[in-house]
């Protein structure tokens, strides 16, 4: 029987994903932010044309901070909606009295949201990809960057989905935003803030509370992409780690907030 | 004796505003066993706790206190919800489906293998009367058309028990006639249903056995016939012709128009003697209908006496 309900959840999982899949491209904002993406696809294009001789460098650079940008707006605006909206829409009340533990609603949503997500990045990178063949300048690397926008999509939407099972969507967005921020500049805070702390214990104290911060930086491989340098194998193993323990926390939290809740 | 479908003893629930300011006892100490089979009314005034009550049954919300076991087993079990179906108050569904799809979605919940669940999806919708609607998005759906699609997703696993919340609640009457229909052919086929309703009309007309909650407490439960009564409390007698009733025992005209009259007879003897009487006066008897308590005075009684308390 333990077995019987353990295949039944890998149902329920893929069915909330699927469920989630649909929800996301049958919605307006979807395509707006595609939209918007490829919009600023073809600006990269024309800046590229005010530049002498790095034709091929600013597309790339401009093309992979675009797709970046517009994946993480989806992510966030997408996300903090995805727990919540359900609750205040009410149409969980259907889905959860099913004999379905309610962690796996969380965890269909989540991957749900990530199909769309990596659905969405093909598309782009594809696009930019042509760009790229057009002026003589496409590279796989491009798709090796896709990679790292991924992991960090994956974290960000991970972080939308914890705030987004705890807390509304206006509270949710600041919350994913500001960790975001603080994810792209924590790496800088050992070297800014510990020399101005004087005791050596207290400057082990705040290393330590810096490394528990999100580091987002280790996942930006823009630069090194655009200037041709190669990605060592074991920086995208250690990234894949780092990626895979930082969704897997942030899910078992949202998913131990969400266990008792009560759904008024 | 089998196990009730659904037991409940001693619930209490106790909602706490923002830090803990501001408590609101919702439930407090609801009793009562729902039987395996049959059609259970769960009748209350709008904010009594009905839903509350079903909420903590399907695993929405959790008690403060006390107990809810279904077919001998605690509430949240999975076993459990394999067989239990369950419509929401005024439901919500994910609009950018359509019908098809929902079902559809709702069974692969259960684990129901492809074809199977095609056809089972099919056969549910023609059964609720969405034939030909099936590949319509949810968003066009009119809100009788909605309670439909909701009753076909909570009978997609085929339960034994079905719980409704308000299943007939902002239809109209041939709305609230054919889920009435639907309901009553359930019970046919020996399913458990426990519905809340404040529409006592139709309560009346299709529960086996009713509680009454009010103010969070169950003040009155048991069979229907039972709570009312077997006997006729008075009868209603209409003629026509140019008798009287003076002289009738026990009675009290309650109209008289243009040579037709309506008496109120109180007794079986005056009833008796009515009949007997009238035509030799020469009137012509039109009708006679005895009238027991209703479920309404039964109702608006009980909540006045909790009222009171």
């Amino acid at each position: 029987m333990t077995e019987k309900l353990g295949a039944l959840s890998l149902l329920q999982v893929r069915a909330i994903m699927k469920n989630t899949f649909k929800e996301a491209i049958r919605s307006r904002i979807f395509y707006i932010l595609m939209a918007f993406a490829v919009t600023m696809l073809g600006f990269a294009v024309v800046l590229s044309f005010l530049t002498l001789g790095s034709q091929k460098r600013v597309i790339l650079d401009l093309g992979l901070a675009g797709i970046s940008f517009f994946s993480v707006m989806t992510s966030i605006f997408v996300g903090i909606g995805l727990i919540y909206l359900e609750v205040e829409k009410k149409t969980i009340y259907n889905v959860l009295p099913k004999p379905m533990p309610r962690s796996n609603f969380i965890i269909g949503r989540y991957f749900g949201l990530m199909a769309v997500l990596g659905t969405n990045l093909l598309a782009m990178l594809a696009i930019l990809s042509v760009l790229l063949a057009v002026f003589k300048g496409f590279t796989m690397a491009v798709f090796q960057a896709g990679l790292f926008i991924y992991m960090e999509l994956a974290i960000i939407t991970a972080i939308a989905i914890f705030f987004s099972s705890v807390a509304s969507p206006v509270l949710s967005a600041i919350c994913t935003v500001s960790f975001y921020i603080i994810g792209h500049t924590s790496s800088t805070f050992p070297d800014i803030l510990v020399p101005l702390l004087r005791s050596p214990f207290q400057k082990k104290i705040a290393t330590w509370f810096f490394h528990l911060l999100p580091d987002l930086n280790i996942l930006n491989t823009s630069n090194l992409i655009t200037y041709d340098i190669p990605i060592a194998e074991g920086f995208t193993l250690r990234a894949l780690l780092y990626t895979g323990v930082f969704v897997s926390l942030l899910l078992l939290a949202a998913c131990l907030c969400f266990r008792k809740r009560d759904l008024v | 004796m089998p196990d009730p479908a659904i037991s409940i003893r001693g619930l209490k629930k106790t909602f706490v505003g923002h830090l803990s300011i501001g408590r609101i006892h919702a439930l407090r100490g609801v009793d009562l066993e729902v039987p395996s089979t049959g059609i259970y009314g769960f009748l209350g005034p709008n904010g009594a706790g009905k839903t509350t009550t079903l909420k903590i049954v399907t695993g929405l919300l959790f008690p403060s206190e006390g107990e809810v076991r279904i077919m001998g087993r605690p509430a949240g079990d999975n076993l459990v919800r394999m067989n239990l179906g369950f419509l929401p108050e005024s439901p919500y569904f994910y609009d950018y489906l359509t019908g098809e799809e929902l079902v559809t979605f709702f069974g692969s919940l259960f684990g129901i293998p492809g074809k199977e669940l095609k056809d089972r999806t099919r056969l549910l919708l023609d059964m609720v009367g969405l034939r030909g609607k099936e590949k319509l998005p949810l968003r066009k759906y009119s809100k009788g058309m909605l309670q439909r699609v909701g009753l076909a997703q909570a009978m997609v696993n085929d339960p034994q028990i079905l719980i409704l919340d308000e299943p007939m609640s902002g239809l109209d009457p041939i709305g609230r006639r054919e889920i009435r229909d639907l309901i009553l052919g359930l019970k046919e086929k020996g399913k458990t249903i426990f519905f809340s309703s404040h529409i006592l009309a139709d309560a009346e007309m299709i529960c086996d056995e009713v509680a009454i909650i009010v103010k969070g407490k169950v003040v009155q439960k048991g069979r229907l016939e039972e709570l009312l009564g077997k006997d006729v409390r008075f009868w209603d007698l209409s003629f026509k012709g140019p008798a009287d009733a003076e002289g009738l025992p026990s009675r009290h005209v309650i109209t008289s128009h243009e040579g037709y009259t309506m008496i109120r007879l109180d007794s079986e003897e005056a009833v008796e003697q009515a009949v007997s009487e009238l035509p030799k006066r020469g009137a012509r008897i039109i009708s006679l209908v005895p009238h027991k308590a209703s479920l309404e005075e039964l109702f608006l009684s009980s909540i006045e006496e909790r009222e009171n308390d």
